[in-house]
């Protein structure tokens, strides 16, 4: 015990070294009694005011202020006058003691230590202490006879801060307080060490408190500057230090790697988050592509062109001899016929031997492996994103309770950093504070419902009528194009008549929907996900309709090649025949692969439609791009100058960002990949080019030819919306695929399945040829039949079970939030009538019935014009029942037809209490000064 | 504070933070920075850096206040419970944001604070007494105790579901 209190006097002592140090400067003479000093004090008006002036600097160095005017420390010194001496006589013990071991402190350890906090002051000190030394030296003459010891001992105070400094950086968070303790603690961890034999203990629990003892005192002796442990605790310092530099470097540099950061928050910037969302959509795209790409040219088209059999080496690996003139024109390649049809790029290249090269790689077993694969990657990542953001959107899912609080403390998006988007933000949360007024509105009237039912049907009946007239479109045109097929000499339109087609309904149904969707009348919320539920039937009608007229137009080719099929037999027979007459022994026919007769390939062909799909969807995507937003703009900005009206506030204005748009044509160009994928597999290639190019080409346009939306709807609510879309999308494309692996017969002389009666049948072949027998075994009691329906009665038993557990939770959710509701209503409802009763009020209202009455009136007029100079408080509690507020809230919302539109940004505000107008320091001028001083509303601090 | 809380009270560009080491920043300082220029309510921010009566900021002052928006880290070094929660606790950065609301400093938000804010963001385009029923409607939501003003607990209720930690935090590196 004596040990300790001593080691706190330590302490103590030094925590205010300087204070001690400088006081005792100014008494250097001998021992110090109490009686003295205060005789010195009170007597010694000069004196003190020097030793205030010390006292004043070692308070001004702590407080971190500047003081380099003589005035300052003029005033401080005033100030500090009273102060000083309570300061001092706070001191006075410690002083005495540490006047002893002054004169060797730089050496003693545990004093340098527990020194630190006032070795930091000193430090900062030390600049005014040397400004300050000149001119007292000035003054110091005729003031005092102690300064020159004083400084002496300043500076040898500032040399052992900066020789402790060194080491001491990191305990500077530990206040003398806490040091105190931790040192205590540290004393009874080396006492419990010491005594641990005693102790009556079990060995593992003695073994126990020993390690973790000595743990203690290991990490902490050292922050205590004492024992063993100093240097490696030092060292250790220095290393987490690093580390932690370390640690942020990195994260910094994963940070640096996330690609296109800078572009998004760039484009969030000025577009809000909602656009900005597209483009993070649009990344994610990108690297699940960057994954697929992966797996399709890692496992399928690099080993193809590496250990694969050449190009001309096989007829399937050769153009055909009557196309070979043209088949190097671009003409040819840009329709992916000629060369670019007989290439790595499609499904009829990849020959059927069962393995290639020297690595025996079984190519058509990858490629079929890597075609399933894909969709269960695509599932997989969908499925998981999907939950996250389900995860994340399920904490702050739609809640009423505090719709008006919410929008008050959470609208504005701090992120915005453009005065154009901060000026539609001011306009949007307008717009949406007047949006709730309606709703509020909304829920107590409900005007003229067999109109506004009416004019919906009538809108619904209109939309069905064009994706009913776009889906017959598309068949016809399909169908025509089949027709054309067979001729030869077409020009070209006729030749992309399909593709044009489609992209035009895909220009002009969506805003023709849009301008259906108005006579509905919706809430813009319901609004857009109608638009994109219907944009989204439009495309998928297409898109089905276009795969049914595929499949026709595969049957067609499939007849095609049965008969060449048989001809060629017909052909090879005859060879052989003929050979074997001849007497020798049976060779291939030596034709040149070019000349071989051979099937149409409908896989290829069904590739090639899907590419030639996807890339005039780039270019038309490209083109409106360039032509609806960039030459739009270009011709609001400059034609501007001499026009009738005004181009930029009237008529074309700028174009906004189409998000529901964009998403959805990011979402439909995937279902094409998805499709196309297994009989094009250099599609994915194209597919990542495309979303590269357009990553930069979009944050191009959208940053130099469109301005930010009026309305902005919030994105991570859409997102799952997204999401949704593309898993649907995701299992649409993948039916007909599975379709035609499980029931097409693959064509007898083109891809890596020819010769097999179904493509999957490579499966069973590995099976039965590389794999040890029983698991063929295995595999074919798997496939029975008798296995498999009780398993996926299983499988829909367990989905049910699921089902039924995910809507008990979710009732039980649902109830849980309804009796949170009801008791927060209660509490209210009590909270208020207690005000109500309070027994003066009580008794005022029962002998004055008319009078509150009255009251209650009264305070109604003042909520309804509350002008800002003279707002008196509403009443507190008075009669503020919970039924009078909630007529008062309902008579004012709705007494005014909020629904203006909002086109204007908040004109200039006036001054007064209101901040300075941002509008008036536009960014936007170079070199401006400080923004204009409204009435000193800014600038000031309020309170 | 909207969907995306990240204050984005910007940097100071390099020149500016060395300069805090040689001069004391001001009001003006502050004002120049595009992004609290347009910032409705950024002249509260402004002041959420000045502490009382003061009409500078220096360094230290200045990283104290960002402090707020240092993210929250899973591991947070296990600190010990006794010692006082750091500036980046959820607590202290609603603590901020309320501050950002309560004008006067009374550890409440009233009626008329509300309606000045309420002024700040949506401008002259909604009627006064709208604004008015909207600031009442606010305060009828929020407020629990029935004294027609929200304190900080019924603030932090109100906000208990905007995940706050990662919505305020700012990587400052960057």
């Amino acid at each position: 015990m004596p040990r300790k209190s001593q080691l706190q006097i330590t302490m103590e002592d030094v925590g205010i070294e300087i204070d001690g140090q400088v006081d005792s400067d100014s008494e250097d003479d001998g021992p110090k009694s109490g009686k003295r000093r205060q005789a010195d004090k009170s007597a010694s008006g000069r004196n003190n005011r020097n030793n205030s002036r010390a006292a004043t600097r070692v308070r001004n160095g702590r407080r971190g202020k500047n003081m380099d005017s003589e005035e300052d420390e003029d005033e401080d010194e005033e100030e500090e006058e009273e102060k000083a001496p309570r300061q001092r006589r706070a001191n006075r013990k410690k002083v005495a003691k540490y006047e002893d071991s002054e004169e060797d402190s730089e050496d003693d350890q545990p004093k340098k230590k527990a020194n630190k906090k006032g070795n930091n002051k000193a430090e900062k000190e030390e600049q005014n202490t040397k400004a300050k030394q000149s001119d007292k030296n000035g003054k110091g003459k005729n003031k005092n006879k102690d300064d020159g010891g004083e400084k002496k001992k300043k500076k040898k105070n500032d040399s052992s801060s900066s020789a402790s400094d060194s080491n001491s950086s990191d305990e500077e968070s530990l206040s003398e307080g806490e040091m105190a303790k931790l040192m205590e603690e540290v004393e009874e961890k080396k006492k419990l060490i010491s005594n641990m034999r005693n102790k009556p203990w079990r060995m593992k629990r003695r073994l126990h408190a020993l390690r973790e003892a000595q743990a203690f005192v290991e990490k902490f002796e050292g922050a205590l500057g004492k024992g063993k442990g100093r240097k490696f605790y030092a060292y250790k310092v220095m290393m987490t230090k690093k580390w932690i530099k370390f640690k942020r470097d990195f994260e910094n540099f994963k940070t640096a790697c996330i690609p296109w950061e800078m572009k998004i928050k760039e484009v969030e910037s000025h577009f809000g988050s909602s656009v900005a969302s597209y483009f993070i959509f649009l990344r994610w795209m990108y690297g699940m592509n960057l994954v697929l790409f992966g797996l399709t040219f890692g496992l399928v088209v690099i080993p193809e062109i590496l250990m694969g059999l050449p190009y001309g080496s096989i007829a399937r690996k050769t153009v055909p001899r009557d196309e070979q003139d043209t088949a190097m024109d671009f003409s040819t390649l840009w329709d992916f016929n000629g060369y670019a049809k007989y290439s790595v790029l499609f499904y009829g290249y990849y020959n059927n031997q069962r393995t290639i090269g020297f690595l025996k790689y079984r190519l058509p077993l990858a490629y079929f492996m890597v075609g399933i694969g894909t969709f269960g990657y695509s599932l997989m990542v969908v499925i998981q994103t999907m939950a996250k953001n389900a995860d994340e959107t399920g904490g702050d899912g739609e809640d009423n309770d505090f719709n008006f609080c919410w929008k008050m403390f959470t609208s504005w998006d701090y992120l915005i950093g453009n005065s154009e988007t901060a000026d539609n933000k001011f306009a949007s949360i307008t717009t949406s504070f007047k949006e709730s007024i309606v709703d509020e509105e909304e829920n107590q009237k409900d005007e003229n419902i067999h109109l506004r039912r009416f004019l919906r049907v009538l809108a619904n009946v209109l939309i069905l009528c064009g994706l009913g007239g776009s889906g017959y479109l598309i068949y016809f045109v399909v169908k025509r194009s089949q027709k054309f097929a067979t001729m030869d000499d077409l020009g070209w339109y006729e030749k992309n008549e399909v593709e044009i087609v489609m992209s035009l309904l895909g220009l002009v149904c969506p805003p023709l929907f849009e301008s259906i969707a108005e006579l509905e009348d919706y809430h813009p919320r319901i609004a857009l996900k109608w638009q994109l539920g219907r944009i989204f039937a439009l495309f998928l009608g297409n898109l089905y309709t276009f795969l049914f007229a595929l499949i026709d137009e595969v049957n067609q080719k499939l007849e095609e090649e049965e008969n060449i099929k048989n001809m060629t037999a017909i052909a090879l027979n005859l060879y052989y025949a003929n050979v074997t007459l001849n007497g020798t022994e049976a060779t291939p026919p030596p034709i040149d692969p070019a000349d071989v007769i051979r099937g149409p390939c409908w896989e290829t062909t069904v590739g090639i439609e899907f590419v030639k799909l996807t890339v005039s969807d780039i270019q038309v995507t490209y083109i409106t791009i360039l032509v609806g937003d960039f030459l739009r703009a270009v011709i609001v900005r400059f034609l501007n100058y001499c026009w009738c009206w005004d181009l930029e506030a009237g008529f074309p204005s700028y174009g906004e960002f189409d998000i529901s748009g964009n998403v959805l044509g990011l979402i439909f160009n995937q279902g094409m990949i998805w499709m196309g994928a297994f009989y094009a597999p250099g599609l994915v290639g194209i597919n990542v080019l495309r979303l590269l190019t357009s990553m930069y080409y979009q944050s191009w346009a959208v940053m130099s030819s469109n301005v930010p939306h009026e309305r902005v709807f919030k994105a991570s609510k859409s997102n799952n919306f997204y999401m949704g879309l593309l898993l649907l999308i995701l299992f649409l494309s993948l039916l007909p695929v599975v379709y035609t692996i499980m029931t097409l017969p693959p064509s007898f002389d083109c891809g890596p399945f020819s010769g097999k009666p179904r493509m999957f049948e490579v499966i069973m072949e590995t099976i039965k040829l590389d794999f040890p027998a029983f698991v063929g075994k295995l595999f074919s009691y798997a496939a029975n039949p008798g296995l498999i329906i009780p398993a996926v009665l299983l499988m829909v038993l367990a989905i049910y079970y699921l089902n039924a557990v995910s809507k008990s939770y979710m009732n039980s959710n649902m109830e849980l939030k309804k009796k949170m509701q009801m008791q927060r209503d209660e509490e209210k409802n009590r909270r208020n009538n207690k005000s109500t009763t309070n027994s003066v009020l009580k008794d005022l209202e029962d002998l004055l019935p008319i009078n509150s009455g009255a009251v209650n009136h009264t305070t109604a007029a003042s909520n309804q014009q509350p002008n800002g100079g003279d707002q008196t408080k509403p009443m507190k509690g008075g009669n503020r029942n919970g039924t009078s507020v909630r007529q008062e809230k309902e008579v004012s919302l709705s007494a005014q037809n909020p629904r203006i539109a909002v086109t204007r940004p908040p004109g200039p505000r006036p001054p007064g209490p209101l901040p300075g107008n941002p509008r008036l320091a536009v960014p936007g001028q170079p070199g401006r000064g400080p923004p204009p001083r409204a009435g000193g509303g800014r600038g000031q601090p309020r309170h | 504070m909207s969907s995306s809380t990240n204050k984005r009270c910007r940097q100071p560009k390099p020149d500016e933070m060395t300069g805090f080491r040689t001069k004391i920043s001001n009001r003006e300082d502050f004002q120049r920075i595009p992004e609290l220029a347009i910032n409705p309510l950024g002249d509260r921010i402004i002041n959420a850096f000045f502490s009382d009566g003061e009409d500078q900021v220096n360094f230290r002052a200045f990283m104290r206040t960002l402090a707020h928006f240092r993210p929250i880290e899973d591991n947070e070094k296990g600190k010990d419970p006794s010692s006082s929660e750091p500036l980046n606790s959820r607590n202290n950065k609603l603590l901020f944001a309320f501050r950002l609301y309560d004008l006067d400093k009374d550890d409440k938000i009233s009626r008329e604070e509300l309606l000045q804010v309420l002024r700040m963001m949506v401008g002259v385009n909604i009627s006064d007494e709208q604004l008015g029923s909207i600031a009442d409607r606010t305060i009828q939501e929020a407020d629990q105790d029935g004294d027609s003003a929200i304190s900080f607990p019924e603030f932090v209720k109100v906000l208990e579901k905007v995940d706050v930690e990662q919505k305020m935090s700012i990587r400052f590196l960057h």
